[in-house]
């Protein structure tokens, strides 16, 4: 005889938890119908109400799935719901209007056509991909899409609105995972000793498996003592609660990575107690994956926590008391109990009695049998089978401790031979394992553990007196003593037979028989089998399948489990949404004080580095010849800014740059470059010597962190010099006034300075007023025509900016941005660290070798450049132009005829290059062999695919005699 | 698929083992050490093509249990330098016909990769690099936002966020593959041929007696023999230690996650080095995703927060829609990282003692290339030409590769 | 996260600070050769162990020296740096 599931409506009539609200209805959507449910149901929850009892299709054979552990462990419930792919439906709180949808089945969960694969299944073996699909090699392209899209379950949503992700940084004394009894003890007992505790639990209310049990406790229900424990925490002053997160990780130094809903919270404890319980799990055996078999706490959670009927006749398999409290609580429920199958031999007696149903013990599992539901099962007994019928099977024998977050810190665990668990060995400094997580199963033990837990991780955060010591040894004592007479509440995985769909793992759809299989081809190292079977890879991350796993492996292999070992644990605990981890972008924009103004003037702005800058205004071609024929103003705030303090300075700068800098008198700057250690040019810019002891370095824009981050570097770690060195890059905004008529726009608004080129020459500086502002004069030439770089307090930037535009209004001024300055310093042969230079370009080779002076006593990176030195320069950067006008692109390689596979050998190429408006031709540097990078010397380049011919040309290719600079 | 029917009609005939346990000898010609995809690559090739089949290959742990294991499979060969594009370019060659020859589907997926660039001196280095690949012959080109985004829709491509992409390097033949199974194959490979595979291994100790090598001292016993290739990654500087060779390498974590499994919608790989992310939809349905080394050294395996925070704030900066998938998992592997960005491979200044090391974040992608020469140098005693730039001379010699500017997120 | 001691500011997140690799000493350059200048830039010992290295603070500016176990990651001790060393 086999029970039909009946009816649709399987709300108990009352839920003892109180969990959800009947006076409050929801409407939601599965698969396009519309089902109701309470405020406080899970989407599982609901629809189990419903007489749903087909979740999911499985991932391999596409096998109907149901709940099976509802609590947001297994891939059994795994559904679309809103814009969210692979949601753990029993532990998602149901929403009104919300869109649910099963995943992986087409055409629809009812019927898959992809569960046809069963039929097959025998030529479908673990790692069946490896040995096929390989000929011919021109099919395989679609042989892969068909294996693509039977794999993957979820479905991204390309419209997926970007959520309200934010995080949050906590702190803590001790932070307690796990909300149950031992962690409610742990909690109170740190707390009590005055630590600050954090308390979290992944579910929406403290009390751990208490909160949905019934069975007596000192003469109240099990969720009536959670409740009042739990009330008593809540109220504590000194512990904060935060139900609904999930600690996902245990990083270094106790840095704690949780989820709360679309919040990552970052905790930072001195002290952790791990008391997250322990995960129950399923044994294998036949058909151990049809819908209405379940794990015990799930039918447990079910009925208790959301007033829903998980069947009507019920087989509870169990190896220990829970599993017996379960089948008595199910009977109060009104589920028939068809029969108790004892795995132990001699059960609690006390509890056996209270059953009105046959028990069986010393008994073992069979098969289920079944179809698209379960109908029966047959236990062996006594020596004879026995086919039972019921549709629900209730499974309470064993359990995983859940200890990743302490193996996560670097702990261990060890099997247990007496009681079949992984329990931790080895923990971590600073960690307290207690409750379930640690193996104890009895209520006494576990707040007794916890407790423990909760004392020793005060201490740890060094609070707590001689007292508290006191009962920590006491507590240590007891508990060292219930430890050894501890009895197993899990069974070992029965050593059966490999049958057929007997699911060691339900992620993967890994049968005994795949894992046989998979250690006979010589996967027999407990890492190597998960690899090549996928077991424990999937959405569980083995919660459900490890312990199953390490003991069929051990068996097939004739080692002990404790010599099999476990996989490895790692973060996250449960999957946590990109969302919630990449929260809001946080890298900053930097934008210089006059931003504003370009943007309003329509500059198109382009990134540099963190800076936002205008590349032109409209018009670069016109900015250029402003500069050359008129005059320009440029923003250069982004500029590097280094104040250097002190009368050690010079040698400072002796040091660092690879020119000469000992005499370098009050008002003079100099433009010199920095290589590093192995001699590549780093850096490059102009410093001032402004007054006694104090100097005014430039850096690039790019560089401007790493200059200021390497003389920091040399100042604290040998040098020993009297120098202080300030980053004063956003202090100050930097402006560049170029062109013929600079001066006489300058000399409008500047006082206390003679601006005469005999009074303020070229390669000076001076202190003056613009505009009312306190500024710095730098008399450089970057785009080789007359030009003032202005340095005023950030704050004055805009004013300074505007007068200078105003004053340079009756001489047509413009303003100009990056693009026009890359034209007017490449007619000037300037490189661009970085652009015309690699990470080993040396300055020997890149024409700059009259900056470095090998006879000076020392500086960065002499070494490296003296023993470049005695070989002879290899290739060089030099000045080019190209005959028949071609633009070539920066990035195109200089060839000769050679053994490529287009006859073609690459022997250089082009790093800038632009039309000069100025000098009516293409101009531009490249490298080149030393022997042929004379002027004049031609060679081919490759620009879009085709020859072309360039010329090496003397650099500069503009005002080679520097009159322009030196108006 | 023969083997696959035949097993399936008769379920009692079992499947060959992939490869078999010895006692480990008191003496091998050649001792590999490291039993990741370098070594058995190595140890397979020898016995191919040289005829060198007295080989131990040791693995301190289980085969592919270091970088092998752990990398993000990424293939290509769209390098910066002239030796480093020819050298890859030998690799992804080999790649393409290694399933037929080792009979074993290594799921190589030549899905092109795309490499974004976000800013106007990251166009200038991937037309540096197309330009330098065409003329080696291989395929790799500069494409615009249109081409972009007909290749992966995903990508926003729009000017809003903070790093806009402007550009990127497109090379067709990139791809991934099932890194656990090209171990695998290699391994069959070398010991249907006769090579000694021995795993939980570990070298204890080197013999040299004056600049030759002459023993390996492991934790099963002494073997002598004339020729050691270190072939190890995140641990070779502590191996070469033991023979006296020092070498410019330091050891950085490398660490990557992957989501929960979904259905295919992304079928390119994407990297952006100013966003240092790079991902991949693997067959499983997975994405695969990576970030440059830790900033750190270290011989931790430990997993970081801030890694997975960094990754998923740039990749959701890339494509948006991901924000509800779910990172299921992450790990860290080891990565040696060399001065200049690229490998050491060849002779020492100890006899006999060969280095096959300093792979960074490129090790897994040129495994069947280094295999294949390190073989041939052992077996004929000199440098194949491929080999000679990646000398452990050059940095002596101030003779440095130049992939430094390509390679910081070099995947 | 690894917890470091700034010298200057105490104990702050990895995140605020830049590693400078091992401590090595520079050597005068009339005391090199190109072999040991290259050992100088290119060899570090790259202990499994406890190494003594440079870290830099970035909000404060500081550059000091940390002793670091590179498996374990336990940081020992971190000081400003001296001439005694």
């Amino acid at each position: 005889m086999s029970v039909k599931i009946t009816g649709n409506n399987r709300r108990l009539p009352t839920a003892r938890s109180q969990t959800i609200n009947r006076g409050k209805s929801i409407q939601f959507t599965f698969n396009g119908k519309t089902y109701t449910a309470y405020e406080g149901d899970t989407i599982a929850s609901a629809l189990a109400a419903s007489g749903v009892t087909t979740f999911s299709r499985s991932f391999k054979y596409h096998r109907r799935r149901g709940l099976l552990c509802a609590a947001g462990n297994c891939p059994n419930c795994l559904v679309h719901a809103g814009d969210e792919p692979n949601v753990r439906s029993c532990v998602t709180p149901v929403s009104e209007g919300l869109k649910v949808r099963s995943q992986n089945a087409w055409p629809s969960l009812e019927r898959d056509v992809m569960s046809l694969t069963q039929l097959v299944d025998r030529f479908l073996p673990a790692g069946f991909y490896y040995k096929a699909f390989m000929r011919p090699r021109a099919l395989w392209p679609y042989y892969e899409e068909i294996l693509r899209h039977a794999a993957g379950l979820g479905e991204v949503v390309p419209a997926t609105k970007p959520g309200e992700f934010d995080k949050v940084y906590k702190h803590a004394d001790v932070a307690v995972v796990g909300g149950g009894p031992a962690g409610l003890r742990a909690a109170l007992a740190a707390a009590n000793q005055g630590a600050n505790v954090m308390l979290l639990d992944s579910e929406p209310a403290l009390g751990g498996h208490l909160r949905y049990a019934t069975h007596d406790i000192g003469g109240q229900p099990a969720y009536q003592y959670a409740a009042a424990l739990a009330a008593e925490v809540a109220a504590h002053p000194r512990i904060d609660v935060m139900t609904n997160t999930t600690a996902f990780g245990c990083y270094k130094d106790l840095w704690l990575g949780a989820v709360s809903g679309d919040r990552l919270i970052k905790l930072r404890a001195r002290a952790l107690v791990v008391a997250a319980g322990a995960y129950e799990i399923p044994p294998v055996f036949e058909n151990n994956d049809l819908p209405g078999v379940m794990l015990g706490s799930a039918a447990q959670r079910l009925v208790n926590l959301w007033g829903v009927r998980p069947g009507t006749t019920a087989v509870v398999v169990s190896a220990n008391a829970r599993g017996l409290h379960l089948a008595r609580e199910l009977e109060q429920a009104g589920i028939t109990i068809a029969a108790v199958a004892e795995l132990r031999d001699q059960p609690e007696a006390g509890l056996i009695t209270a059953i009105n149903a046959p028990a069986l013990t010393g008994a073992a599992i069979v098969r289920a049998n079944g179809s698209r539901h379960v109908e029966s099962i047959v236990v062996r007994a006594g020596g004879q089978e026995r086919k039972i019928a019921c549709d629900l099977l209730a499974l309470s024998t064993g359990y995983l401790p859940a200890n990743e977050l302490m193996l996560q810190a670097g702990g261990k665990v060890a099997w247990d031979e007496a009681l079949h668990e992984f329990l931790p060995s080895s923990v971590p400094p600073g960690i307290f394992v207690a409750g379930e997580a640690a193996g104890a199963h009895t209520l006494a033990d576990i707040e007794r553990e916890g407790e423990l837990a909760g004392i020793e991780a005060a201490l740890k955060a060094r609070y707590g007196d001689a007292d508290a010591q006191a009962r920590r040894d006491t507590l240590a004592a007891q508990t060292a003593d219930a430890r050894s007479r501890r009895v197993a509440w899990s069974a070992a995985e029965a050593d059966n037979a490999a049958g057929k769909r007997d699911f060691a793992c339900y992620c993967e759809d890994v049968t005994r028989k795949d894992i046989q299989q998979s250690i006979d081809e010589g996967y027999s190292s407990i890492e190597l089998l998960k690899r090549y079977s996928t077991v424990s890879m999937g959405p569980c991350q083995g919660k459900m399948c490890n312990t199953a796993l390490v003991q069929l492996c051990a068996a097939h292999t004739g080692q002990t489990v404790r010599d099999t070992g476990t996989t490895t644990a790692r973060p996250p605990v449960r999957p946590v949404t990109m969302g919630a981890l990449g929260g809001r972008l946080m890298e900053p924009v930097r934008l210089s004080p006059m931003h504003e103004w370009h943007v309003a003037r329509g500059a198109k702005m382009m990134n540099a580095g963190l800076w936002k800058r205008p590349e032109h205004y409209g018009d670069p071609v016109a900015e250029v010849r402003a500069v050359r024929e008129g005059v320009a103003l440029i923003d250069i705030s982004t500029l590097g800014k280094i104040h250097l303090h002190g009368p050690d300075v010079p040698v400072l700068l002796e040091r660092l740059y690879t020119n000469r800098w000992r005499k370098l008198d009050v008002g003079r700057v100099r433009y010199g470059i920095m290589v590093n250690n192995e001699g590549v040019v780093m850096d490059d810019g102009v410093t001032a010597h402004l007054s006694d002891n104090f100097y005014y370095m430039t850096a690039t824009s790019g560089g401007a962190a790493a200059v200021y981050e390497w003389i920091e570097s040399w100042l604290q770690t040998g040098w020993l010099l009297n120098v202080h060195a300030l980053d004063a890059t956003e202090l100050r905004a930097a402006m560049n006034l170029t062109g013929p008529f600079a001066r006489q726009v300058l000399a409008k608004v500047t006082d206390g300075v003679d601006l005469s080129n005999e009074a303020f020459p070229y390669m000076h500086a001076r202190e003056a007023t613009v505009a009312g502002a306190p500024a710095l004069l730098l008399r450089v030439g970057f785009t080789g025509e007359l030009g003032y770089e202005i340095h005023v307090p950030a704050g004055y930037g805009l004013c300074v900016w505007e007068a200078l535009m105003d004053a340079g209004r009756e001489f047509g001024i413009l303003p100009f941005g990056v693009e026009a300055q890359r034209v007017l310093r490449l007619e000037k042969g300037h490189i661009i660290v970085g652009q015309d230079t690699d990470g080993l370009t040396n300055p020997l080779e890149a024409g700059l070798d009259g900056l470095v002076k090998l006879d000076k006593d020392d500086f960065i990176g002499k070494t490296s450049l003296v023993l470049a030195g005695e070989r002879a320069v290899e290739k060089r950067l030099v000045g080019f132009t190209m005959p028949d006008g071609t633009l070539p692109e920066e990035g195109n390689q200089i060839v000769r005829p050679g053994k490529g596979p287009l006859g073609l050998e690459i022997i250089g190429r082009i790093t800038s290059t632009r039309y000069s408006p100025t000098l009516k031709q293409v101009i531009g540097l490249c490298w080149l062999p030393a022997a042929l990078a004379e002027p004049g010397h031609d060679f081919t380049v490759r620009v879009r695919g085709e020859l072309k011919t360039g010329r090496v040309a003397a650099l500069p290719f503009y005002d080679p005699d520097e009159t322009c600079l030196r108006a | 698929m023969l083997q696959l029917i035949r097993h399936g009609l008769n379920g009692k005939r079992p499947f060959p083992r992939m490869w078999r346990e010895h006692e480990l000898k008191d003496r091998y010609e050649v001792v590999i050490i490291g039993g990741g995809v370098h070594g058995l690559a190595a140890a397979y090739y020898l016995a191919r093509d040289h005829g060198i089949t007295d080989v131990a290959v040791l693995e301190k742990n289980y085969i592919g249990s270091g970088g092998s294991g752990r990398n993000t499979t990424i293939i290509r060969s769209n390098y910066l330098t002239p030796e480093g594009v020819l050298f890859y370019d030998e690799s992804v060659k080999l790649y393409e016909t290694l399933a037929l020859e080792l009979n074993f589907n290594l799921l190589f997926s030549q899905r092109g990769h795309l490499t974004l660039a976000h800013n106007d001196s990251s166009v200038r280095t991937m037309r540096w690099r197309a330009e330098v690949n065409q003329l080696q012959g291989v395929d790799s080109r500069l494409i615009w936002p249109d081409e972009i985004a007909r290749l992966c829709p995903q990508l926003d491509l729009s000017d809003h966020p903070r790093y806009p992409i402007l550009a990127a390097l497109y090379h067709p033949p990139g791809g991934v593959i099932r890194h656990d199974a090209v171990v695998w194959g290699y391994a069959r490979g070398a010991d249907l041929r006769g090579v000694h595979i021995h795993q939980k291994t570990e070298v204890t100790g080197i013999d040299v007696t004056n600049s030759r090598v002459t023993g390996v001292r492991t934790t099963r016993g002494t073997i002598k023999t004339g020729v050691v290739l270190n072939a190890t990654a995140g641990w070779a500087t502590l191996i070469s230690d033991m023979a006296g060779v020092r070498l410019p390498i330091t050891t950085h974590p490398l660490q990557a996650c992957v989501s929960e499994s979904l259905k295919p919608f992304l079928n390119v790989i994407i990297v952006s080095g100013s966003l240092h992310v790079y991902v991949s939809q693997s067959d499983r349905g997975e994405l695969v995703m990576g970030a440059s080394v830790d900033p750190y050294t270290s011989y931790s395996l430990d997993s970081t927060l801030g890694f997975l925070e960094g990754l998923s704030g740039h990749l959701l900066e890339l494509m948006p829609s991901l924000a509800r998938v779910k990172i299921l998992r992450q790990w860290a592997g080891l990565c040696d990282m060399t001065p200049d960005y690229s490998p050491i491979m060849g002779f020492t200044p100890v006899e006999g003692f060969l280095v096959d090391v300093g792979w960074g974040t490129y090790g897994f992608k040129a495994g069947p290339v280094s295999g294949k020469r390190m073989a041939e140098l052992i077996a004929t005693d000199r440098t194949p030409d491929l080999l000679a730039p990646f000398r452990l001379s050059r940095f002596e010699e101030g003779r440095l590769v130049g992939e430094k500017g390509a390679a910081s997120v070099g995947h | 996260m690894l917890l470091l001691t700034c010298p200057n500011c105490g104990e702050r997140n990895v995140a605020e600070f830049r590693f400078g690799g091992e401590a090595v000493k520079r050597p005068a350059p009339e005391d090199v050769n190109r072999a040991t200048w290259a050992d100088y830039l290119y060899l570090r010992r790259n202990t499994n162990g406890m190494q003594r290295e440079w870290w830099y603070h970035t909000p404060c500016g500081c550059w000091f020296v940390a002793e670091r176990h590179t498996r374990t990651q336990d940081v020992s001790h971190t000081a400003f740096w001296s001439p005694e060393g």
